[in-house]
């Protein structure tokens, strides 16, 4: 592995300074003068015709400065997702920003700017809406049976998706089967609960360019969506960079209703819009979407897979958003990938419902996936006794595999083995009882889960973006601007890509900065998400900081009088290879920006053109492959037999994600991610009027996610490094997987306590109580 | 019908005019410009508001302004904004506590009252202590051991 001097170590995040102050940074914070606050007036009915709106009494309102009606609105079909084109065959156009046909309860009619947010909440109230309602369906099984109604005209049956993948020869596989195993396992619609709101800020200028901010994690994709509703050309909206975000996780990854209405009433009254949602919006506007996932599994009787069917069934609710392309994923890296098996079909539904829509999700759809298998694999275990860590080594990927999905790549480090086997020893997985053995009324378990293949990135999907780019310029003091598309939401990308800069350009960390950036001023990136921004943007920023470095070289080696190859750059200087000569980055960067006739010490010197032009490095690039990181998470639990009350005692994470660029940062991300997952397995769930559709959980009051009391154990992360000869300094990336696999490894531990197999989550007390027959 | 009343917010006093049905949040952030204080969930369910009202740790967005005259009210911008940092501040920065952000206002402001007692913490405290304020992205470890390394500095 290579000697680094700033990647590795664990240097403190230059924005936690600013956020302990304020953090005048999040978009919500974004104030632009003479700006107007706009709120959506939204449908009580989950399918309904609008018959007509009459919207005078809120025009004439004081203080209201323009309504937005479904009429005022272009009626072009789009899909929200940023990862692709608008266009990409792999999504579904299905949505209109706002339309006289509502699909779900919550879904805009009718909006208003005003010269405040109260001003125009007060104003909803004035309009007079006539709906006509439609008759509803809110499962998927009877979205997909006779009778139904028929929420999307190109959809028969509401399926908006039906995809097949199959490999080998299943009959043929499960005749070879010594034992066949199968299940069903649900999961349910939870929420990101990103700490900030969805918020934008839209101007326009006279020509009708539009400058937006917004609270959104990816740019690129908020211009092109933006534009395409609008039908306006790309070049007519600038999207500006927030410093920060506070927090996404997938739940800022689509385009929202917010950003096209606050253009349109900038639009309409010349004057910058805001919009900011309020927790009940976000609850109804982005969710990661409940799968029934039914798994047939065919294996030997020493545990090896001969036959693997699944099939899934994905609620999207009114419109496919997400939905097209989580199934995808889903079906792909979390059912049939992760483990080797010649024979195997899998067949993934999404289907329309009068539910609210769902949206992108850290994991996207592996999450789901993960909880189905790894459940499945502890059956088999137990049933077959067979042990769990040498079942799962059986029948995974080794490192030097080709990639299953796409093999023109390789899977050159991938250390599941090595994540297996130090992760079983850290928590002594040999001290395991048998389920459900333990004495007394508090039984303790330990479960394990794995994501055995997770890619970071997207390759292999033809229709999704994957490139990076950045933009380094050095500063005369001797330090550097880094631009970069890229937007930190709170996993540390300003960091981590300022290190890996710094890396390269022999510069403290603290010596390049995270600058400003906008649509118009940057290369375009893909968004932060799938856990690619360390690996794919690290690539791209490593390669504008070499040639920022060349170009160093180049001016100190004028400046020196020595070939290039002669010099090479550390500790923030260009020295003379096997020579005490050295020039300061700062002598370099001041000198290409400096006039003919320097002034120095000595008196003024002349200087030459070779020296001349601002030190910059550019790149814009696809990443070279696709490296997957693999994941093992042990989980030790107390299940209280009287109260169905489930305690996590410790976690266990063990991980491959190639070499880690700042220790401290990628703990984090494991620990955060763990309180997701623990959330998603034991208490998380959106709740619904079952008759009416309505959301009804509005805030956190009704929505109950792990506390610091709930919290109370030891996460314990163990990074097992690797080189990947593809990525920056060796890394590869970290974030989904800690999401992932808590889910399973903890009904997994579950059943080890109890002895009882819950196959939907979210597992709560009454759901343990109910399995033990206490109910 | 506004009201004008005076209160005073980091040692400054202020008088404001605010209406019947405004907040401390809404009014520390839109009039008195302070934008460390954040909106959440505006229901009393997160403590990214929480400031400190005479002392004590509170929700910003569950007290109406004009029910405050002749209060004291500290935000996060009470304390230090220069480069030398209060040491709960630098605590949450050492410890990698910080990830998003967005919540870090409201708990500094929680563990400031938390470390106003005169007897050193134990981890429960801690963790009872923080339990009004949600964080999603750090899973609570590092800012407890934040709040442990401020505990132990005093």
């Amino acid at each position: 592995m290579t000697n680094t001097s700033v990647v590795g170590k664990s240097v403190l995040r230059p924005d936690a300074f600013e956020k302990v102050r304020g953090g005048k940074g999040f978009p919500v914070n974004v104030s632009l003068p003479g700006m107007l606050h706009a709120k959506l007036l939204r449908s009580p009915y989950p399918h309904a015709r609008v018959v007509s709106i009459d919207a005078s009494a809120a025009e004439a309102l004081p203080g209201v400065k323009a309504v937005l009606l479904p009429k005022d609105v272009p009626q072009i079909k789009f899909c929200p997702v940023f990862f692709v084109p608008t266009l990409a065959p792999s999504m579904i156009q299905d949505m209109l920003v706002m339309s006289d046909t509502v699909r779900y309860a919550g879904q805009p009619v009718a909006a208003v700017a005003a010269t405040s947010a109260e001003i125009a909440e007060q104003a909803l109230e004035f309009i007079e809406v006539e709906y006509e309602e439609l008759p509803t369906v809110f499962t998927t099984e009877a979205a997909m049976g006779e009778g139904a109604p028929q929420l999307h005209a190109d959809a028969p049956n509401n399926i908006a998706k039906n995809p097949v993948f199959e490999f080998g020869d299943l009959e043929a596989g499960f005749a070879d089967a010594d034992h066949i195993f199968e299940g069903t396992y649900k999961t349910q619609r939870v929420h990101t609960c990103y700490m900030e709101p969805r918020v934008c800020v839209v101007d326009s200028d006279a020509d009708g360019r539009l400058t937006v901010h917004s609270s959104m994690q990816h740019m690129f994709g908020l211009r092109e969506k933006l534009a395409f509703v609008l039908d306006l050309p790309e070049s007519m909206v600038k999207v500006v960079k927030p410093p920060y975000i506070g927090g996404g996780f997938g739940g800022k990854l689509d385009m929202g209703y917010i950003e096209p209405v606050a253009a349109l009433l900038s639009l309409k009254t010349g004057r910058p819009v805001r919009i900011e949602q309020t927790r009940y919006e976000d609850f109804i506007t982005t969710t990661r979407n409940p799968i029934e996932v039914y798994l047939k599994t065919g294996v030997k009787s020493d545990g090896t897979f001969t036959a693997r069917y699944a099939r899934s069934t994905l609620d999207c609710g009114a419109h496919a958003t997400h939905g097209a392309e989580v199934i995808m994923v889903h079906g792909m890296f979390g059912i049939l990938l992760p483990y080797r098996c010649a024979n195997q079909t899998w067949e993934g539904r999404t289907v329309y419902t009068n539910n609210m829509i769902g949206g992108g999700y850290r994991g996207y759809g592996s999450p789901q996936g993960a909880f189905a298998v790894e459940s499945q694999i502890d059956e088999i275990c137990e049933a077959l006794n067979l042990d769990p860590i040498e079942f799962r080594l059986k029948n995974a990927h080794q490192q030097g595999d080709p990639h299953p999905f796409n093999p023109e790549f390789t899977l050159s480090t991938y250390r599941f083995e090595d994540c297996l086997k130090t992760g079983a020893e850290r928590i002594d997985f040999a001290r395991r009882a048998a389920a459900g053995s333990t004495e007394g009324v508090r039984k303790r378990g330990i479960g394990l889960g794995c994501q055995a293949l997770w890619v970071s990135g997207c390759m292999g999907f033809p229709d999704i973006y994957e490139h990076s780019g950045a933009i380094i310029k050095l500063n005369p003091d001797g330090t550097a601007n880094l631009s970069n598309a890229t937007v930190d939401m709170g996993s540390g990308q300003i960091t981590t890509l300022c290190q890996i800069a710094a890396e390269e350009l022999g510069l403290r960390a603290d010596q390049v900065r995270m600058t400003y950036a906008d649509s118009e001023t940057v290369p375009f990136d893909a968004p932060s998400h799938a856990s690619r921004v360390t690996y794919s943007a690290g690539t791209a920023v490593k390669a504008a900081a070499a040639n920022a470095k060349q170009r160093v070289l180049e001016v100190a080696a004028v400046m020196l009088e020595e070939g290039v190859d002669n010099l090479e750059v550390r500790d923030g200087h260009v020295h003379v290879k096997g020579s005490e000569r050295k020039l300061s980055i700062a002598e370099v960067a001041t000198r290409a920006e400096s006039p003919f006739v320097q002034m120095t010490a000595e008196g003024p010197k002349p200087t030459t053109i070779g020296e001349k032009g601002t030190i910059l490095g550019v790149s814009s690039m696809a990443p070279p492959s696709n490296p997957s990181p693999a994941s093992v998470e042990f989980v030790e639990v107390e299940v209280d037999t009287e109260t169905g009350e489930v305690s996590i005692l410790r976690v266990v994470f063990a991980h491959d994600i190639g070499k880690v660029i700042n220790p401290s940062a990628a703990e984090g991300q494991v620990e955060g991610g763990f309180q997701q997952g623990m959330g998603y397995a034991l208490m998380e769930n959106i709740q619904f009027d079952q008759e009416t559709g309505a959301c009804l959980t509005s805030d956190f009051l009704d929505y109950k996610m792990p506390t610091a009391v709930e919290m109370n154990f030891p996460i314990e992360s163990i990074f097992i490094e690797s080189d990947e000869p593809t990525g920056p300094f060796g890394a590869k990336s970290l974030s989904e997987p800690c999401t992932t696999v808590p889910a399973p490894a903890i009904a997994n531990a579950i059943y080890n306590a109890v002895g009882v197999r819950i196959r939907e989550l979210p597992i709560t007390p009454e759901k343990i109580l109910a399995a033990l027959g206490k109910l | 019908m506004k009201k004008t009343i005076t209160l005073q917010i980091n040692g400054k006093q202020h008088e404001i005019a605010v209406e019947p049905y405004e907040t401390l949040l809404q009014i520390l952030r839109n009039q008195a410009h302070l934008r460390g204080t954040k909106r959440g969930c505006d229901s009393g369910g997160c403590g990214c508001c929480t400031v400190h009202l005479d002392g004590r740790a509170v929700y910003s967005c569950m007290i109406f302004a004009s029910s405050l005259q002749g209060r004291k009210v500290t935000t996060i911008e009470g304390l230090p904004q220069g480069k030398e940092l209060d040491p709960l501040q630098a605590a949450f920065v050492e410890a990698g506590a910080v990830q998003c952000g967005y919540c870090t206002c409201g708990i500094i402001m929680t563990a400031k009252e938390l470390l106003a007692g005169n007897e050193p913490l134990d981890e429960t405290q801690i963790r009872h202590g923080i339990a009004g304020n949600l964080c999603r992205c750090t899973g609570y470890t590092k800012i407890v051991d934040a709040i442990k390394i401020a505990d132990a500095s005093r």
